[in-house]
């Protein structure tokens, strides 16, 4: 009894219950956010329709034609989904909760903090873009009449997995920063910023502002892997060159959650000593 | 009259040292701002490199990067932060009283607020505006020419007065119904797209671009960009001039009916 | 062994001095300057299985800081202490199971929900067996009277429902120690003595240890044998509520009553200092020593009625407890 590991997996329907009861409660706040992001998605879908008026691809000679290029656009909404769902808010919550000193209830309970950190509350009105980014990813490969092998069904949720893990990563490690920083820089901001980056195929990185570019954020700050890697898996499975980014992106989300949990901890430590 | 100008002058002043204060952070925030404009820059060069022509409808790389770069300065003119959420707080929390008792016109005060605002906005962010434009200046071709840059003021004063009179008009709905705010985001995402804010709205086709002339949406970024880009007759600027100004001058009447109908019916609630 | 042990307890942070102006913003990003705080002071306690311990003690007294550290969601800077034989800051789960954190400031319930909806998670969170977290859950309910609010958004609760629903969450895993921090800050009467007669009864039956930091002398005569009193981080006095008064109230309030139509009442200056005169009754205070000898001579030379004798309120004797500590910290500072 005493050295039984707490029931995570209890702890997080709970949690999701909670929360989509808390969501149902303010009906049209749900459907409205919903109607809000997807209709965000139509209008990106709206701007590639008529790029894709005047040429053929994004970029000379990259593979990104009209299909696959939508499925990289479904990628980003599906992995951009899932973030907005499950991490962003609870991720918010945490350095709001590190600046005005709030962290008492997480650290008195006898589960993991990290655990209790994440998987604070759940919103669910954030799913809407996961249907619709799936619907695009599944209507591109209708329109291409392409039907995706085994290996790629599974690939596919892998990688978008790595991808999240190396969104939340990144995200925790920022918010893990405002114990130094103490700044009102908003999260969302930051957010803002990295999904700037991390939205269009690495090809369009190019010429003397594009490579340094995409070495930064394959290195440092690897969000360029994110949505690429998994996009790639689904779109062009028979580049070979993407062999080496895809082993690279694994990598990444390894050291990544690595890192972050220690800079989770070690932020937690920091904090402890430094408040009263 | 004196005593109005003067009154007029007093909260324009009172608005200006209450904006100072946060000069701080605001630079660096600008800065940032400018950082999206990056990718643009790659996508654009991606996307016209992929075809033989090295223009899209006659925009050419330099153009449609000139382009953002501009509706940023429109947009710094036309939109109006926290102006809608604010008037439909006030009408919530019952705040909007205060204007009422007071011999003020609200909308006056309003709009000399805001204009304080912007000015000190204009005086902090000219700064890194002046920063990020002499950066990318290759993709300028020069100055336009004095009359086109009148024109392009004028636009400028156009974009915002619709703006302001146009957000007024959208807090003021708050009289009649408290929710405006997934209102409002619809109307963002909506103002997005139409006005120019997304892309060039050179590149829709021909009888969209023909509805899109008669809507205001254009006149609050697309128009003064393509103004100062010289990508219209002369005619057509002063066509469009008027077209913005009717729509000016309709949002005026909005926002006043609006608030007067408004201030009637809440009167009549007794609130 | 004691429940609690705390030998020399120290907790010292540094707050960063900010200056105003960009300049200033942009230099600080650079060197910044600190200031230390001394929140706790070397405090050492013991408090032994089922006592009923309070803190008393004004703002910034280091109150809420000792019971952070007790619970371990701070590290000290230096000392040490035991809670239930465990090191508090090492936060073992073991640990954190089997004590609660109340504070009347802040909640830990979905402020959405109803309250029930969170009790739940914290079942999960705890591993509260289904039959253990009826009974127990029943039971607080019964006693607190709150079966009506139960489905209720906790956002739509007043201020001491809600803090009946903040003491059944906290006490739904059955904790053997529970820290309260201003339990009934804000409340009223009626709520506060609510909370109270709870309090008192859930100490009595399950015999658990609490410890409370209250700023209402209420709370504390109502519930407390033990009265902790801590001032600049420092303790001052740790003992018997009555105990209080014998060590710092060194005055008595003595009151006379004049018999009615009295013109002017007599100049009792020389006896004592004048707190109050209410014609016909004067509320005078007399060293402890000389009540009766002042009385005496008063009571020989003028016509009274009645006469009472009484303690000063603990409020007075507290308050100057407060002043004598802050005193002596100046002295021992300049």
């Amino acid at each position: 009894m005493q050295h039984q590991k707490p029931p995570y997996a209890a702890i997080f329907w709970t949690v999701a219950r909670n929360s989509l009861i808390r969501e149902m409660t303010f009906r049209v706040n749900f459907i409205a956010h919903s109607i809000a992001l997807m209709s965000w998605t139509g209008l990106q879908l709206v701007f590639y329709n008529i790029i894709f008026q005047f040429r053929d691809s994004i970029g000379k000679d990259t593979g990104w034609t009209r299909y696959p290029f939508f499925m990289f656009l479904g990628t980003v909404m599906v992995v951009n989904s899932l973030m907005q769902t499950f991490f962003m808010p609870n991720l918010r919550e945490f350095s709001e909760m590190i600046r005005k000193g709030n962290l008492d209830f997480v650290l008195l309970k006898p589960i993991d903090t990290q655990f209790l950190v994440t998987f604070n509350r759940i919103d669910w009105s954030s799913m809407a873009n996961f249907a619709l980014g799936l619907g695009v990813i599944v209507y591109s490969m209708i329109q291409m009449h392409y039907m995706p092998t085994p290996l790629q069904f599974v690939l596919f949720p892998f990688y978008l997995l790595v991808g999240v893990s190396i969104y939340y990563s990144t995200v925790l490690l920022m918010s893990c920063s405002s114990v130094w920083m103490g700044r009102n820089q908003s999260l969302d901001q930051l957010w803002f910023y990295i999904t700037t980056f991390s939205r269009y195929p690495m090809e369009i990185y190019q010429g003397s502002l594009g490579v340094p570019i995409r070495w930064i954020f394959t290195t440092v700050f690897p969000v360029l892997l994110v949505v690429n890697v998994p996009a790639r898996v689904l779109a062009k499975p028979l580049d070979m060159d993407q062999l080496p980014l895809a082993g690279y992106a694994v990598l990444v989300a390894i050291a990544g959650l690595f890192l972050s949990r220690m800079l989770f901890k070690f932020s937690l430590n920091k904090y402890r000593s430094a408040s009263s | 009259m004196i005593a109005k100008l003067n009154l007029w002058w007093m909260i324009f002043r009172i608005s200006l040292a209450e904006r100072l204060v946060y000069r701080g952070d605001f630079m660096l925030s600008t800065f940032v701002r400018f950082l999206p404009i990056i990718t643009q820059i790659l996508l654009w060069t991606a996307v016209i490199g992929a075809g033989d022509s090295d223009n899209i409808k006659g925009m050419k790389i330099g153009d449609i990067i000139a382009y953002y770069l501009l509706v940023t300065v429109a947009r710094a003119f036309s939109s109006m932060p926290g102006l809608t959420h604010g008037i439909a707080g006030e009408i919530r929390d019952g705040e909007i009283k205060k204007y009422l008792i007071q011999p003020i016109d609200l909308i006056g005060f309003l709009l000399v607020k805001r204009i304080a605002h912007k000015l000190v906005y204009y005086m902090i962010a000219f700064v890194p505006f002046a920063i990020v434009f002499f950066l990318l200046r290759e993709y300028f071709s020069g100055w336009p020419p004095v009359h086109t840059l009148m024109a392009f003021g004028a636009s400028l004063l156009l974009a915002f007065c619709i703006g302001f009179f146009l957000e007024a008009t959208f807090g003021f709905i708050a009289f009649w119904w408290l929710e405006v705010t997934s209102l409002m985001f619809i109307y963002m995402l909506m103002n997005f797209f139409f006005s120019g804010h997304m892309f060039p709205l050179d590149f829709l086709p021909d009888w969209l671009r023909n509805i899109f002339d008669c809507l205001p949406f254009q006149y609050m970024a697309y128009f003064p960009c393509a103004v100062f880009l010289g990508r219209m007759t002369e005619a057509q600027v002063i066509h469009g001039l008027w077209i913005g100004l009717g729509w000016a001058v309709f949002f005026c009447l909005t926002a006043n009916l609006s608030f007067k109908w408004g201030v009637r019916r809440y009167s009549g609630f007794g609130g | 062994m004691p429940t609690i042990d705390v030998n020399n307890l120290t907790k010292t942070y540094r707050v960063y001095q900010k200056k105003e102006g960009l300049w200033q913003a942009i230099r600080g990003l650079g060197r910044r300057e600190y200031k230390q705080v001394q929140a706790v002071r070397s405090i050492s306690m013991q408090v032994q299985k089922g006592e009923f311990v309070a803190f008393l003690g004004p703002n910034g007294a280091g109150k809420t800081t000792t019971l952070k550290l007790l619970s371990g969601v701070i590290t000290p800077t230096d000392g040490n202490a035991t809670v239930l034989g465990h090191v508090p800051w090492k936060r073992e789960d073991a640990y954190r199971r089997r004590f609660a954190l109340v504070m009347g400031q802040k909640n830990q319930l979905w402020w959405d929900l109803p309250a029930q909806e969170s009790f739940r998670l914290l079942q999960k969170i705890y591993r509260v067996p289904e039959d253990q977290f009826d009974n127990t859950h029943n039971e607080l309910i019964d006693l607190l009277g709150v079966q009506k609010l139960l489905g209720q958004p906790v956002r739509e609760l007043s201020l001491g429902e809600r803090m009946k629903m903040e003491l059944i969450a906290a006490l739904l895993h059955r904790p053997e120690i529970l820290f309260l921090d201003e339990p009934t800050i804000g409340l009223d009467v009626v709520a506060q003595h609510n909370i109270q007669k709870f309090l008192k009864h859930y100490q009595q039956e399950r015999k658990i240890t609490i410890l409370l930091t209250s700023h209402y002398m209420k709370d504390i005569t109502a519930l407390c044998q033990r009265v902790v009193v801590i001032a600049n981080g420092q303790m001052h006095y740790d003992g018997s509520l009555s105990g209080i008064i014998d060590e710092f109230g060194g005055h008595k309030n003595l009151t006379l009553q004049f018999p009615e139509g009295v013109d002017s009442l007599p100049d009792l200056d020389k006896y004592g200092k004048v707190l109050e005169v209410q014609t016909p009754r004067i509320k005078l205070q007399v060293p402890r020593s000389e009540v009766g000898a002042v009385l005496a001579s008063i009571l020989s030379v003028h016509p009274v009625d009645d006469v009472s004798v009484e303690d000063p309120p603990l409020e007075d004797v507290i308050a100057n407890v407060f002043s004598t500590a802050s005193n002596k910290e100046e002295m021992a500072s300049t």
